[in-house]
């Protein structure tokens, strides 16, 4: 089993890498903002000019020794302005964050503690201020206190104050009916202590998320406003006056724009990296997750010594049936991840004739519902089929293309899902979505389509069809989305329905409804049908034939009322005593112990052994599929029979 | 459809009512006179009293409110204390274009980052994904107005394929206008559709795990159908709040980026009006913003209502 050791080893070293590779970025970013403070604290020292002296006979230089990174339009050292920017930037986002936190956060906490009429008024001015453009409403402030760095950084503290205010806010309306604030507030703690004390610790981890963002802000908007004249006056440096001074001169010197740009960028960077990784640490992320979706198969990644030993698995060859299948699946094996891989399904065998319906039973991982997708070659990411056949009116549909494959579900083979409003668009009407098949898959008109949707509703059994067929999923009761949604499986008249636990999400008195339904509509149709299910009661009611799955294998497979009356496998004695009876008022009910082992920890031979019974020592070696009329996987399946019949 | 129309509406009432008195009471707001701005400082008392009769500061505050209100309502913003021209005479002039600047970004931002998202969902840890990260990661970080200045450098300056200033309207020339607000647009746009590819990228990756795409697939739809017609209209729900805030960003950066390119919109009458004081084209600029904000946020609604059945009045 080298498969899923490589697996876990190669994910721990993704891991390790993506954390050297965090720790890597906030070290950069750490310096560069460390390098940013220095600079503005001994500015007047590192700067090699003065960063107003003018000499207009070495303006616009270009980069030389003198000058490193240049002259601007006055012959004013391009690096000694830099640095002196820094001062600004720092003091920006100082001013701009500090007054934004002690504007926004006590406001937020006091009208999050207090509500009613103090909530409102302010929380409409807040949306007021938020449904005008950020910069729009600092220009309006500068326009009221004037020009110049510190008034538009109060400006811009207060267009920031309403996010802190409604970070706030928003944990205290959390916060306060919890128990323990209630609690404080019983043994009679002052409304200032108990949001000093047991509300305001909460806040922290959300705000220090909040300061970083907002430093990054506050310093792109102080740029901006420099540049555009409001904010730092000239001919003081600030980076924005820089990038304004640049802007005029693009045609003579357009590498003015860059030194300032840079470190404007890779300060707010620093500051926005730095923020990504406080979120994380904190854990209230809502990154989006950048690994494709784990595969629905759970691994066990303990290297297990299991299951397929010798160069080729045993086959058992299911006996040849009479009449003409319409699917007939064929030593089939379902594997999860890359190689070899890890089996999930081995050695399936079955057929369906026209008309017939094949229950497929087992508990939950015990692959039933793979089954079905692999039939329509549906069963995502990491999962393929590695052995065997899966003829479909006499095509091996193991061997077609993707876009072949398109073509055959829906026309030839159609499913049913187990939860009737999740497996129909919430976007569109249920009769569109019926009609949409309809066109794609038969080339009708739309008036066609229409037609045929109103007529198939109807046969489903819904009342006022032309009405239903305009209503959206939401509007529907589960049944009725059921019936629609069989409704669309049928739409182009599939030779075989594969229906995954149709009945379970519904009420019981729907259930039996739908059972009725898929009945009738055999009958009419023709269709096979597999029937997925863990019900066994259900299964009984509409299944010819049932084959009881476990851990990825078949152990039975019997015509109904045999298996009813004659289970073989200890598996499926199990399952029977485990099914509730009305009649019985015995409340123990019997279960069976233990749970459906993983892929990958599956036991060497018989599957079931570590849950059975009856297991003998010969249970460890690999136990084939035996019968003629009727199959059991189960060395001891006459003896025990035997033993029960005396 | 028109209910929800209407509903969105009243709801907008109070929001317009706050706006109106923050943007009035913004006069009295000012350090200076708006009397002794308009007769400078040779007027006498007698000159004094005659415009404050004429701006009809002598009557009682809620009066004023809802005489200027109601003239606002009828489109008279009031003259320029400066220039004596019609405030929305003025804005009606420059606002063609900064709106072209603000609808041609938004809808880079809206064609560059929807396709990119739904590349990044599709594909997710390749290289478009990563792209779209940093792209994201950076996008937040470099000022438009830089970007443009930049983008000035290589395309204008340098290669000569776009004017570096100036805009032309479209009626002038339907050819030269987008010449004029391509550079611009650009600059603006990009960080948007950053933003943008990220929010359609987790959107869309959530949809696709949903059942009934399984249950359209299992119906054999095409790919291509799922993805563009079932996929994305789903995901695009969440995805729409995110562009009516992101085209109010664009409005605002409008302001700054047109003085990169030299272009006389509304941002440079705002830095002017600011720069002089001028109250009632201040307080006309705002109210119009704020209008074109508000028809985003309804037409942002609009969108939704027809993605997302379940938030219609029924």
């Amino acid at each position: 089993m080298t498969a899923p050791l490589t697996t876990t080893t190669r994910t721990a070293t993704r891991g390790q890498w993506r954390l050297d590779g965090s720790h890597v970025i906030v070290g950069i970013a750490s310096a560069v903002l460390f390098l940013l403070a220095f600079m503005a604290i001994f500015a007047d020292w590192i700067a090699p000019y003065e960063p107003l002296k003018q000499n207009l006979i070495e303006a616009l230089q270009a980069p030389s020794a003198q000058h490193w990174l240049g002259t601007d339009d006055l012959g004013r050292d391009v690096l000694s302005r830099l640095i002196h920017g820094c001062r600004v930037a720092v003091i920006a986002a100082a001013e701009g964050t500090a007054i934004a936190l002690l504007l926004g956060v006590p406001l937020g906490l006091f009208i999050g503690y207090r509500g009613g009429w103090w909530d409102w008024v302010v929380m409409r001015l807040v949306e007021a201020i938020v449904s005008i453009p950020g910069i729009m409403v600092a220009i309006v402030i500068i326009a009221i206190l004037g020009p110049g760095l510190h008034k538009a950084m109060i400006a811009l503290g207060i267009l920031y104050s309403t996010s802190f205010l409604r970070l706030a806010r928003g944990v205290v309306l959390a916060e306060r009916e919890e128990v323990y604030v209630r609690s404080a507030r019983v043994i009679g703690a002052s409304d200032g202590r108990i949001l000093l004390r047991h509300i305001f610790p909460n806040i922290a981890p959300p705000l220090i998320v909040q300061v970083t963002l907002t430093v990054g802000a506050v310093l792109l908007s102080e740029a901006g406003l420099s540049f555009i004249g409001l904010g730092v006056q000239p001919p003081d440096a600030s980076w924005g006056t820089m990038l304004n001074t640049a802007a005029a001169f693009m045609d003579l010197n357009w590498f003015l724009a860059i030194p300032p740009g840079i470190a404007i960028i890779v300060t707010v960077l620093s500051v926005n990296l730095i923020g990504d990784v406080i979120r994380d640490a904190i854990g209230r992320g809502i990154a989006v997750d950048a690994k494709p979706a784990a595969p629905a198969v759970r691994m066990d990644n303990r290297p297990v010594v299991a299951a397929p030993a010798g160069p080729e698995p045993h086959r058992s060859t299911v006996p040849p049936r009479p009449q003409g299948d319409v699917l007939r699946v064929e030593g089939l094996e379902v594997v999860v991840g890359d190689g070899a891989g890890l089996p999930v399904i081995t050695d399936l065998s079955f057929g369906i004739a026209k008309g017939e319906t094949l229950g497929l039973v087992g508990e939950s991982g015990s692959g039933k519902t793979m089954t079905g997708l692999a039939i329509l070659g549906l069963m995502g990411a990491g999962l393929r089929t590695t052995r065997g056949s899966i003829m479909l009116n006499g095509r091996d549909l193991r061997s077609l293309s993707q876009r072949q494959m398109e073509k055959v579900r829906g026309n030839e083979v159609a499913m049913v899902f187990q939860d009737p409003t999740t497996s129909l668009n919430p976007a569109f009407t249920v009769g569109s979505q019926i009609a949409e098949v309809l066109r794609a898959k038969k080339g009708m008109s739309q008036k066609q389509a229409w037609t045929r949707v109103v007529e198939l509703i109807d046969r489903v059994g819904i009342p006022r069809p032309e009405e239903r067929a305009r209503a959206y999923p939401h509007e529907l009761s589960g049944g009725m989305a059921q019936r629609i949604a069989i409704a669309r499986a049928l739409s182009c008249n599939p030779a075989l329905l594969i229906a995954d636990e149709p009945t379970t999400a519904l009420d019981v008195t729907v259930q039996q409804e739908i059972l009725d339904l898929f009945r009738d509509l055999q009958e009419e149709f023709g269709m096979a049908i597999l029937f997925v299910t863990h019900d066994l009661a259900v299964a009984a009611d509409i299944c010819d034939r049932i084959s009881v799955m476990y851990a990825g294998e078949m152990v039975e497979m019997a015509e109904v009322n045999q298996l009813f009356s004659n289970p073989r496998h200890p598996y499926t004695q199990g399952l029977l005593r485990a099914m509730p009876h009305a009649s019985d008022r015995n409340p123990p009910l019997p279960t069976i112990r233990g749970s459906v082992p993983r892929p990958g920890s599956w036991p060497a031979g018989c599957r079931f052994s570590n849950r059975c019974d009856f297991k003998i020592a010969a249970c460890d070696r690999h136990v084939p599929l035996v019968g003629s009329d009727r199959l059991v996987r189960c060395i001891r399946a006459s003896e025990l029979e035997l033993e029960r019949a005396s | 459809m028109l209910r929800l129309i209407f509903q969105r509406l009243v709801a907008l009432v109070p929001l317009l009512f706050i706006v109106s008195v923050l943007t009035f009471s913004f006069t009295s707001l000012l350090p200076s006179d708006p009397v002794d701005l308009i007769i400078g400082d040779t007027g006498t008392q007698e000159q004094y009293e005659i415009v404050r009769e004429r701006l009809g500061m002598n009557q009682p505050v809620v009066v004023r409110y809802f005489q200027w209100l109601g003239r606002a309502a009828q489109g008279d913003l009031g003259t320029s204390f400066f220039n004596s021209v019609s405030v929305m005479g003025a804005v009606m002039q420059r606002l063609p274009v900064t709106l072209s600047l603000t609808v041609v970004s938004a809808l880079v931002a809206i064609v560059v980052g929807v396709s990119a998202g739904i590349a990044a969902a599709l594909r997710p840890r390749s290289w478009i994904d990563r792209l779209a990260t940093l792209g994201a990661t950076f996008g937040q970080a470099v000022p438009n107005f830089w970007f443009g200045l930049i983008l000035v450098a290589i395309f204008a300056v340098n290669l000569r394929w776009f004017p570096a200033t100036g805009f032309t309207p479209v009626s002038a020339s339907p050819w030269e206008w987008l010449r004029s607000v391509i550079l611009p647009s650009i600059a603006l746009g990009t960080s948007s559709s950053a933003a943008i590819a990220r929010q359609v990228r987790s959107a869309m990756v959530g949809v696709l795990q949903q059942d009934y795409i399984r249950a359209a697939r299992a119906q054999g739809l095409s790919t291509r159908r799922i993805i563009l017609k079932h996929a994305l209209t789903n995901a695009m729900v969440p995805v729409v709040a995110v562009l009516s805030f992101q085209i109010t960003v664009l409005l605002g950066g409008a302001l700054i980026v047109e003085q990169v390119f030299a272009i006389n919109g509304l941002g440079t009458l705002a830095i002017g009006a600011v720069r002089q004081q001028d109250i009632p084209m201040i307080q006309g600029i705002v109210l119009v913003m704020v209008a074109l904000v508000v028809a985003v946020q309804l037409a942002t609604d609009v969108i939704y209502g027809l993605l997302n059945p379940k938030a219609r009045p029924s």
